[in-house]
């Protein structure tokens, strides 16, 4: 039997009766609805909810990781004021590796479950496109990025002033250090996180993305490392380009104080802005790419 | 902006809340519809017609339904030609078409590390269902397919027949017009199809849902829909309404072993009229008219009194075999000819 269809009038104690077809007569929300709505399940699904619990384990530590750095320079704030260690160029450097690690984990459980699984003829035939797929990724993956690169680091910037002699008045003097990490945060999560999607949509095999995405950057940190050092050439300034997390750096540095060991960081003499174009200009491209490969072969 | 045809009222409990309305307009319209890949056609200018139905799509493999199919979705462009389907455009509303279309592809895509309810809540949520809505309206179509008490199951445990049901559960949730099925009983063995025809037939007779059901099993289409398109390599065989086929009047051909004069004459005797087979290689078939199904119980009396034995009985009207073997034929002959 396919279901145990029987008119009320027929049922006895204990028998499933039909409950027959209600047709939906509410509203159908538009386009926007769709694509919020993937958006958040992608989220949710890259955290590991309504998984099971080991799902959970590697986002949690990639979280306290992320977290008690924060806390540990804060408090060390408090008791050793003079200590200034808890510069927030210093805190982005310390923390790259882990959203590497996060980028790792989340980007291609964004993409390549559903091509692994053929899930994409189910959401092409809802109410989106191809380019609000790869956009619902796009978002879902730097909104969980951000909340491991902005929502520290504000905490960051909170404990700060609270440690002032006035906080209130440390608050109104630092308001412009809140913006800067705000935009720095979101940046790296947008660079990071494109980078992570692009390398995801390569491949339906989620642990080949992982290994890609967690050797990229360093091997491109090493290339543009040894070359800058080895090489007298005035190109070689441009090899900070190639290296995400030497770039990010020296955007820092544009903003913060800082001293970096590496020559190539210390040498590097562009302005904000274009490291901010140049940001803008990836996150644009890896989207375009991940969009291409999503386009219909036909 | 062009609207779909308005639907009817929706009725709580309802047995059938959107009945085809004489003169409806048709559900899917499409002139000169033609998609080539390269130098392959796939689809060679389609016109057609199909009203609000129970629709059978018919072909052998590759010809051309699945990409018909995916046109009608507005998920692939047609290389020439257009189409309203629901009477949205598929070549400018595609967005807005989904939401009032369903659709069940044919290759296997469920998300195993995933429950029912979560998956078919978040695809209703995907045609536009507010969240809430969403989760009701899951608990409600897979309780209609028959998966109420595994709906909190994950989908990896599940047969294949289930996960067809969770397949057809996605395609129905968000309520559309017209839902595609593409191949729904494929790989299932006979209880599963048995099953899976059972509800396809339910999604139209009860539901009020028109269907579209691609197939390349004639038996399955027969049973199922009352209007049919087939289609060969690309090309519209024919596109007609099945009324008619299985109906308790026509013919039937009947072949004895014993006197076949005495045996049409106690078949007359009885009203019926019969005439014997015309062709060479029908000279002992007869052809019984009859207008009711006691004509069966006629025959085997007139059997029994002659004390001879039925060698075969059949239809003598014109099945969908006849008319797929026929018409598909006809049109390759005529192919033949032509090149």
């Amino acid at each position: 039997m396919v279901a145990p269809y029987q008119s009320a009038s027929d049922t006895r104690y204990g028998e499933v009766f039909d409950r027959g077809y209600a047709h939906y007569d509410g509203k159908l929300l538009g386009r926007r609805h769709a694509w919020w709505a993937l958006t958040v399940y992608s989220m949710k699904r890259a955290m590991g909810i309504r998984k099971s619990w080991t799902a959970k384990i590697l986002p949690f530590f990639l979280y306290l990781a992320a977290i008690v750095p924060v806390i540990v320079m804060v408090g060390v704030t408090a008791v050793v004021p003079r200590a200034n260690i808890a510069g927030y160029a210093n805190y982005f450097g310390a923390i790259f590796l882990i959203q590497t690690i996060f980028v790792a984990t989340v980007a291609p459980e964004m993409l390549c479950v559903d091509r692994r699984e053929n899930t994409l003829p189910f959401y092409f035939a809802r109410s989106i496109t191809r380019f609000d797929y790869v956009f619902a990724k796009l978002a879902a993956t730097a909104l969980l990025t951000m909340t491991l690169s902005v929502i520290p680091v504000v905490i960051l910037w909170l404990g700060r002033q609270l440690v002032a002699d006035s906080p209130g008045q440390a608050m109104r003097t630092h308001l412009d250090d809140l913006g800067k990490v705000i935009l720095v945060g979101v940046l790296l999560a947008l660079v990071i996180g494109a980078i992570g999607l692009a390398i995801s949509s390569l491949t339906d095999r989620k642990a080949v993305a992982v290994a890609i995405i967690l050797v990229l950057f360093p091997i491109l940190d090493g290339i543009a490392g040894v070359a800058y050092n080895q090489i007298d050439a005035s190109w070689t300034k441009y090899l900070l380009f190639i290296d995400p997390n030497a770039f990010l750096v020296a955007f820092n540095a544009t903003l913060f104080p800082y001293t970096s060991d590496s020559a190539m960081i210390q040498d590097a003499n562009w302005s904000d802005t274009t490291y901010i174009i140049y940001m803008a200009a990836i996150v644009v491209a890896c989207a375009l790419f991940v969009r291409w490969r999503y386009a219909p072969r036909d | 902006m062009t609207m779909a045809p308005a639907r009817t009222s929706a009725q709580p409990n309802g047995q059938v809340a959107r009945t085809p309305a004489d003169g409806a307009p048709p559900i899917i319209e499409t002139r000169g519809l033609r998609k080539a890949y390269g130098g392959v056609v796939a689809l060679d200018g389609l016109d057609l017609i199909v009203p609000r139905a129970s629709v059978g799509l018919l072909g052998a493999n590759g010809a051309g339904k699945t990409t018909l199919i995916r046109t009608l979705l507005g998920l692939s462009k047609p290389t020439k030609g257009t189409g309203r389907v629901v009477g949205y455009d598929i070549l400018t509303q595609g967005t807005q078409l989904r939401q009032h279309v369903g659709y069940m592809p044919e290759a296997e895509g469920l998300p195993s590390g995933t429950t029912a309810a979560d998956f078919v809540g978040h695809m209703a949520e995907m045609s536009g269902l507010p969240a809430r809505a969403a989760r009701q309206r899951a608990a409600d179509v897979l309780y209609q397919v028959g998966l109420a008490e595994e709906r909190y199951r994950l989908i990896k445990g599940f047969s294949t027949g289930m996960r067809q049901r969770v397949k057809l559960a996605t395609a129905i949730v968000h309520d559309p017009d017209l839902v595609f099925l593409d191949e729904p009983t494929a790989g299932l063995d006979p209880q599963g199809r048995e099953e899976m025809l059972e509800l396809v037939e339910r999604i139209y007779r009860t539901m009020g849902i028109a269907v579209v059901f691609s197939s390349h099993i004639l038996e399955d289409i027969e049973r199922i829909c009352d209007y049919v398109v087939i289609l060969d390599n690309g090309r519209l065989v024919t596109s007609q309404p099945l009324a008619g086929i299985g109906d308790v009047q026509g013919t039937l051909v009947v072949q004895i072993e014993g006197d076949l004069a005495a045996f049409s004459s106690l078949l007359v005797e009885r009203g019926y009229q019969v005439e014997r087979g015309k062709d060479d290689m029908a000279l002992n078939d007869l052809i019984v008219h009859f207008t009711d199904d006691e004509v069966y119980d006629a025959i085997r009396d007139a059997a029994v009194r002659l004390n001879a034995s039925l060698r075969s009985l059949r239809s003598g009207s014109r099945t969908l075999e006849d008319i797929y073997l026929g018409d598909v034929g006809a049109m390759r002959e005529a192919q033949d000819v032509v090149s």
